[in-house]
């Protein structure tokens, strides 16, 4: 359900002893102003603001990485005892600036760098070479090597967007786990809608529906079929009716309340 | 009850304008209500009785200008809502999702999730199952992101958590209590409507007990779920169906499973508990018709407070047979609870459900180390009740308790430290008789 994994949790919770169930929003009789909601993020996980800040950083480009097959890599880190223990970061938000400039179609994907070591243990499957600089960390991160794409000195060397799209989605692949489709990662950013719309003041609101419309019939096409819409469609998890495909509040769903 | 014959009121939830009865066109484009999913301005609103259509005040140019992904505000506004109220129906959805703290939930609280995070969506289908409604338009659980082993911090502990997760839901460790942010309703008794002069009590978390249009109350704040086995299947009363009056209660909504199934967890429901009309005749549940639909209308309760000519109507408007006669019978609604998710530090412990584990012998009567690992902390860490409740939290009464679980009213012979798993029959170091 959540792209953090539980070792971001771990590390975090020592910091939540004094807020957890603490706030007048939890109080046992919550008066009608304290019930309002406040128009602000009233807390923000310490890794989340960390992770946020990752994000942003752009860290100097590596020249030149070490020779070096996956394989050998992957034994050698094992030898000079290197394993998933050793992670500094267990969460992190991909959104780098170094994508951000030629395009911002998407938003942020949050990575749960912890899990993906835990279920993979073993960091030279993404960490696949290090810098030849020998005093320099032995993994880095992807933006590190992975910068513009098309970098005249370095042919060889994928942009950031490819590599982060060929190794996520290769590795899902390959291991039949994960998303391997846009949706199934970040969420779509939407364009700056203030000099799209064309509508004269105090339109009726089929009017409003109809300017969309001009755009994206497609997405009003697919309404048309949504839950969201019809109030009712196929059941596949409601016992013998499994076959039937109305069921919802519009037909014969039904409830107490 | 139905949304039929009371289109105009409940469809101020639906994403369209102006379903008000059966002839609305669903095959109209220009009917959807764009704007209510996809307002990033927090000024667009609809008319609550007007059948989708929005409050005239809202400049709908500026909101139009506004438009971008759903958020948990604009999935909120209908479904933080639903039943009439905050968190009357979800026991763990209400408006404190908004600006959550922490404690109300570990991903939309700190790390502000917003809810198509998870209910992923494709053109236009939003995947989630419900508990409380059928139709299902995608899957996705926790093991999406979190996988079927979900402990991989390399503690001791994490290959006993990962063990429990083929038996056990997630929420049934991580959501200890529901209805943590909000008060919700448990007990819903429609046939004490109508008393106009009856004033409502308010109860120890300041929610009134009465409503003439609706009935009688009783709200829970942060109680603890009742668990069963759950395999994904819900079973459900359907309109029309022939119910049984001869039992006491009867549950329109039930989770399938069975400790034989190995698809099948141990998991937290809210049960919403309701007293509704059944045609005694016919014995199938009774539609009344409650929100009338102008300023003529005869029928509708919420104007006389008749429930008769309330039911005439309504099973006229659903096409089904009404005898005349009705009564009043006891229902049951299991809501599967999804949210509210804690974090680690604050999920239940062994101890709290395996008594077997409450004195000074607990891991080490399976295992031998003589390492520097203090077992019993292991065994006993968890859900801290006792600070709960000193923050105000309605559990003093969970406090010490290692019978979280009912193991014998979920199948199995007594703890199955002492009497062994599901599959696995091996009593883990102990001998059945203590």
């Amino acid at each position: 359900m959540t792209r953090t994994g539980p070792g971001v949790i771990l590390t975090i919770t020592a910091a939540l002893a004094g807020i957890l169930f603490s706030t007048p929003a939890l109080a046992a009789n919550p008066s009608p102003a304290e019930t309002a909601a406040p128009e602000k993020v009233v807390w923000t996980a310490p890794d989340q603001e960390e992770a946020e800040k990752r994000a942003e950083e752009v860290v100097p480009f590596v020249e030149a990485v070490m020779d070096e097959c996956r394989l050998c890599r992957q034994q050698r880190l094992r030898d000079v005892g290197l394993s998933v223990k050793d992670q500094s970061e267990s969460y992190f938000l991909l959104n780098s600036p170094i994508i951000r400039k030629t395009e911002d179609h998407y938003g942020p994907v949050r990575f749960m760098h912890a899990k993906h070591a835990g279920v993979t243990k073993d960091c030279a499957l993404c960490h696949h070479y290090r810098p030849l600089d020998e005093t320099a960390s032995e993994t880095t991160r992807c933006s590190a090597c992975h910068q513009e794409p098309f970098n005249k000195d370095h042919p060889e060397r994928l942009g950031l967007k490819a590599a982060y799209h060929q190794q996520c989605m290769g590795c899902h692949q390959e291991m039949d786990k994960g998303p391997i489709d846009c949706a199934g990662c970040h969420r779509k950013n939407v364009p700056d809608h203030k000099d799209l719309i064309q509508l004269a003041a105090n339109p009726e609101p089929f009017e409003v529906t109809s300017e969309c419309l001009r755009c994206h019939k497609p997405a009003g096409e697919d309404m048309l079929k949504s839950a969201h819409w019809l109030w009712k469609g196929p059941s596949p998890y409601t016992l013998h009716h499994r076959k039937e495909v109305e069921l919802g509040k519009a037909t014969i769903a039904t409830n107490n309340f | 009850m139905s949304i039929i014959s009371n289109e105009a009121r409940c469809t101020s939830c639906h994403a369209g304008y102006g379903w008000k009865d059966a002839t609305f066109d669903f095959t109209d484009m220009t009917k959807i209500d764009c704007l209510v999913c996809h307002d990033t301005s927090g000024t667009y609103k609809k008319t609550p009785t007007g059948a989708g259509m929005p409050d005239p005040t809202v400049d709908l140019v500026a909101v139009a200008k506004s438009v971008g992904p759903t958020s948990r505000k604009t999935c909120g506004d209908c479904h933080f809502n639903g039943g009439g109220g905050e968190a009357v129906k979800h026991s763990d959805l209400s408006r404190q999702l908004l600006h959550p703290e922490r404690s109300c939930d570990v991903h939309m609280g700190g790390y502000d999730f917003q809810c198509s995070e998870c209910h992923r969506t494709r053109n236009h289908k939003i995947a989630g199952r419900s508990s409380s409604v059928p139709v299902v338009e995608g899957s996705f659980s926790c093991q999406n992101c979190h996988t079927g082993k979900p402990h991989n911090g390399a503690k001791l502990l994490d290959h006993h958590l990962n063990k429990h997760c083929e038996t056990i839901d997630c929420n049934t460790c991580h959501a200890p209590v529901y209805a943590k942010c909000k008060p919700t309703k448990v007990f819903w008794d429609w046939s004490k409507a109508g008393d106009k002069e009856r004033k409502p009590k308010k109860d120890k978390y300041g929610m009134e007990d009465y409503n003439w249009k609706k009935g009688e109350f009783i709200w829970k704040e942060s109680p603890k779920p009742v668990y069963a086995w759950y395999g994904g299947f819900m079973k459900r009363v359907l309109l029309g169906d022939r119910l049984d009056l001869s039992q006491p209660e009867i549950n329109i909504t039930e989770p399938v499973g069975s400790i034989n199934d190995p698809n099948s967890r141990i998991s937290p429901f809210k049960i919403m508990k309701g007293v509704q009309p059944v045609d005694a005749d016919y014995k199938h549940l009774l539609v009344p018709h409650l929100f009338p639909r102008d300023k003529e209308d005869k029928t509708a309760y919420w104007k006389h407070r008749d429930w008769q000519k309330a039911f005439v109507d309504g099973m006229k408007a659903a096409d089904m047979k009404y005898s005349g006669k009705y009564e009043w019978i006891t229902t049951n609604m299991y809501w599967g609870v999804e949210h509210e998710v804690m974090p680690a530090d604050m999920a239940l412990s062994c101890v709290q459900c395996h008594e077997s584990l409450k004195g000074e012998r607990t891991c080490n009567r399976c295992h031998q180390d003589s390492r520097d690992v203090d077992f019993k902390t292991i065994a006993h860490k968890g859900t801290d009740f006792s600070y709960m409740a000193s923050k105000g939290r309605d559990v003093s009464h969970l406090v010490g308790t290692t019978d979280y679980i009912d193991f014998k009213g979920l199948g199995y012979k007594g703890d199955p430290i002492i009497h062994g798993g599901r599959f696995k029959k091996l009593p883990m170091g102990y001998k059945a008789e203590k």
